[in-house]
């Protein structure tokens, strides 16, 4: 399960949206997120949709790989849409089960609210796979450089963000070792109860923890036999540079964040349903 | 000019040890006076059992550990001068045994980078090194990879690129090849040798495999830490008894060599390749 | 205990971009108490293959018999079959996780769920096979040197009485004197217990060494089998595998080439010495 976090995983091809400006593409994710909780009727996230969608095309990334974050938060999907279902109060009754109630009203939420997740982690998808990890968090480096005047730490940010990512395969496939070299050893995993189950993985932390530190100290010492000495002075192979591409971008997140506040007054004058 | 001069060069660390419940501190002595020159362009292996100081040593030339007693200079700069510190990793670079816990990139050409990077090099001739360097290690196709799916060798490789970027006059190597499979310990030491041979890069190889020292100009032998023998591969390891003495082996050839030399066989002592033990056998019949 | 392998394919990822096939219709019978030797370059699927053989991977096809019982047969005897089948991994050093040394080598036999003065008796025994003191059950496996965390953690497969041993790359990244010790310990083990052991490495100095019979995988499949004596001389074949002999191997190879008449299966520094006084004194008469 942990393999399907979208997160992190680039989807190396040639597009015009894996060419934008990691600081762009982050800048316009997060007005993108901000919108997505403007929009308030069908007709608006059908428009979210098209442009989604539109946006995907020109990725070149498969559908199913933008898809694939959703089957990780799919319990919380659903919990989301029940809660929604059975809770929201309204006045066309559709259906009453004993002391539940479900009402058109309700149903229009859940799904409102369903939908805006699936949008929440589609769209960032689209960041993380048109976006190679490196400059990601360059591109937070970078927009949160003017803060380190007030003490944020925005290089040692960035780097934690690397190396975190740099391990993450590395200690994945080291837990897979280590379960299987204690699954020899007759360790069991998957019976017992609730606190034998726990138990059992002291036999898996103990050693991945002593594995990591080993490899914090080594990677370390190697950072610093490479001359590694934090922010100062450091500079970098790849420097970013906003270029025309960038601005058409913005113009066209602008645009689109117009017609979202266009169809919410829409949504004034027309039945609740649309 | 020497590249590496260790003088008299010890030292001392504190270890606590606990035992049934009361901490005593010891002191331990990794490297005891040791004596080590190389010269810029050469070749040397230092050999040595694990914990014979051997790994210590290596430490000292890349300034990450301090002397307690006697002076490493690395191109006549003195390794405990701490401004130097910067100038010193530059100019000899380190390359450590476990290829994954030494790249701090998710991209091979972002890694390489590092280096020259940490060194405040303006970007274009940082994007030149890195291609050069990749070309050194015969890794260019792999630039955009990520190391995770690369073997052993490979990764090993992009470490020895990392180094190269930043325009090392010499290159410590800690035990290369401790956790490659034969073909990576193939590739590494092929790299290492034509990097030593065509761009004159002066390497220090850190090794308890006998085969790897076997090619080296000059052989220093570590036990205790201490150097207890030190010359050509030849002159050392014809020393077939001491240096088992000190936790090493000899190629098979090699104790071949000095077996029959017991039985009174007029054979050479310092054989250390197939071809030459075949040339020695061959003579040896017609002769007699 | 026997094993018997029968046209056992794996294949990792099927249906999926990175679909491989790591093993391709293996057949092998192995017999209590011999010594086998199992080479091959990484990626010829000898990892996957002692994998199977107690049961942490599942075949795609073919079977695994123990004493002419199928392994999966019964699911929940699998446990037993792990038992039996004792697997210690490549760096084994990285699964110790207890506070004393005694308690990491009792995890296997607890897990067994054995009686506890015959858990006292396992880990005793195994940790003197493997040659670690007294001194040392009660300290803390990671203050160990690297070679006695190795032999401990190999102690704590030994505890369960396995009838099978395998060891994979058991002297990875191990100094000569650290090698030593470790084989040393297996060869004392073979030796007393009769047991079956199989040695993956890729030291050909340690196989021709122990070895009884030497199994070569290639690209999945069985490519070579047979006696030290009849593989090593094969050595252009091993070349081609990406493998090599040992070192005198090569050297009665090239005198073979040089039209001696030597015998070509010679591969140990004592035989070669005995031969090679033989070869020079026949000149002498």
């Amino acid at each position: 399960m942990i393999r399907d976090i979208t997160i992190g995983q680039y989807y190396p091809v040639a597009s015009p949206i894996h060419r934008l400006d990691a600081r762009v593409k982050l800048a316009i994710t997060f007005i993108y997120i901000v919108t997505l909780f403007f929009v308030d009727s069908f007709i608006g996230y059908f428009f979210v949709m098209l442009s989604l969608g539109a946006v995907i095309a020109s990725s070149k990334v498969p559908l199913r790989f933008m898809l694939r974050g959703i089957k990780s938060i799919m319990v919380i999907i659903v919990f989301t849409m029940i809660i929604n279902l059975f809770t929201t109060k309204g006045e066309t009754l559709l259906l009453e089960i004993g002391f539940l109630r479900i009402t058109w009203e309700g149903v229009a939420v859940a799904l409102k609210m369903s939908i805006r997740l699936v949008f929440l982690i589609v769209g960032s998808s689209v960041l993380t796979l048109t976006t190679t990890p490196i400059h990601l968090t360059d591109g937070i480096e970078s927009i949160l450089k003017p803060f380190s005047k007030i003490g944020v730490p925005s290089h040692e940010i960035a780097m934690m963000m690397t190396i975190a990512l740099r391990f993450i395969p590395t200690l994945l496939d080291e837990t897979d070792k280590i379960m299987k070299a204690q699954q020899a050893r007759g360790a069991d995993f998957d019976t017992g109860t609730l606190k034998e189950k726990a138990q059992s993985l002291i036999p898996i932390l103990v050693p991945l923890f002593i594995s990591a530190f080993r490899r914090a100290e080594e990677l370390a010492t190697a950072m610093e036999a490479r001359c590694y000495h934090g922010g100062e002075n450091r500079t970098r192979m790849h420097v970013v540079s906003i270029g025309r591409r960038d601005f058409v971008a913005f113009a066209v997140t602008a645009v689109y964040v117009c017609i979202i506040f266009l169809l919410r007054h829409a949504a004034e004058i027309v039945p609740f349903w649309i | 000019m020497k590249m590496v001069r260790a003088q008299q060069l010890s030292y001392e660390y504190i270890k606590t040890v606990e035992k049934d419940g009361v901490t005593t501190e010891q002191k331990l002595q990794a490297l005891k006076n040791v004596n080590i020159s190389v010269e810029k362009g050469e070749f040397v292996a230092v050999l040595g059992h694990n914990g014979s100081g051997k790994s210590t040593f290596a430490k000292h030339i890349n300034a990450l550990l301090c002397p307690t007693g006697g002076t490493l200079w690395v191109k006549e700069m003195d390794t405990k001068n701490e401004e130097l510190v910067w100038d010193i990793r530059q100019s000899a670079g380190m390359v450590f045994q476990n290829p994954d816990n030494q790249l701090v990139a998710t991209v091979v050409e972002e890694d390489i980078a590092f280096g020259p990077e940490n060194l405040g090099i303006e970007s274009s001739e940082i994007r030149k090194r890195v291609d050069d360097a990749l070309e050194q290690v015969r890794m260019t196709e792999f630039a955009t990879f990520t190391p995770s799916k690369l073997s052993g060798g490979q990764k090993q490789r992009i470490a020895i690129a990392g180094v190269l970027a930043m325009k090392p006059d010499c290159i410590v190597l800690d035990e290369p090849t401790a956790m490659l499979d034969p073909i990576g310990r193939r590739e590494v030491m092929e790299t290492v040798h034509r990097l030593n041979r065509e761009e004159g890069i002066t390497i220090i190889l850190i090794t308890h495999y006998m085969d790897e020292a076997v090619r080296a100009d000059r052989v220093y032998v570590i036990d205790d830490g201490d150097v207890v023998l030190n010359g050509t591969p030849k002159e050392v390891f014809s020393n077939v008894e001491a240096l088992k003495g000190y936790g090493l082996d000899v190629p098979q050839v090699t104790e071949v060599a000095y077996l029959l030399r017991r039985e009174g066989i007029p054979i050479p002592a310092d054989i250390l390749t197939v071809e030459e033990m075949v040339g020695a056998l061959c003579q040896l019949r017609s002769t007699i | 205990m026997s094993i018997t392998i029968n046209h056992l394919t794996h294949i990792y990822n099927p249906g999926t971009a990175f679909e491989k096939k790591a093993l391709d219709d293996v057949n092998l019978q192995i017999e209590t108490g011999e010594f086998i030797g199992l080479i091959g370059h990484t990626g010829s699927g000898k990892s996957t293959l002692i994998q199977h053989l107690n049961g942490l991977i599942l075949p795609t096809q073919g079977e695994i018999l123990l004493d002419g019982e199928n392994i999966h047969k019964d699911k929940m005897r699998l446990k037993e079959v792990r038992r039996r089948v004792g697997l210690a991994f490549q760096y084994p050093e990285y699964q110790l996780f207890e506070m004393t040394v005694y308690r990491d080598v009792a995890f296997g036999p607890t897990n067994m769920k054995l009686p506890a003065d015959q858990i006292h008796e396992n880990v005793i025994s195994a940790l003197q096979t493997v040659g670690l003191g007294e001194e040392v059950y009660e300290q803390s496996p990671f203050e160990l040197s690297g070679g006695q965390k190795r032999r401990a953690a190999i102690a704590g497969v030994l505890a369960m009485n396995p009838e099978i041993l395998i060891l994979d790359e058991p002297t990875a990244g191990l100094d000569p004197k650290g090698r030593d010790e470790i084989l040393d310990a297996i060869q004392n083990l073979h030796e007393k217990r009769k047991i079956t052991v199989i040695l993956v490495s890729h030291s050909m100095e340690d196989v021709a060494r122990l070895a009884e019979r030497i199994i070569v995988m290639h690209r999945g499949k069985v490519a070579m089998t047979g006696t030290p004596k009849e593989i090593f001389p094969r050595v252009e074949e091993l070349e081609q595998m990406g493998l090599a002999a040992p070192q005198i191997s090569y050297v009665f190879h090239q005198l073979q080439e040089r039209g001696y008449d030597l015998p070509a299966d010679v591969f140990t520094t004592e035989e070669a010495k005995e031969v090679l006084l033989q070869f020079l004194k026949q000149v002498k008469k």
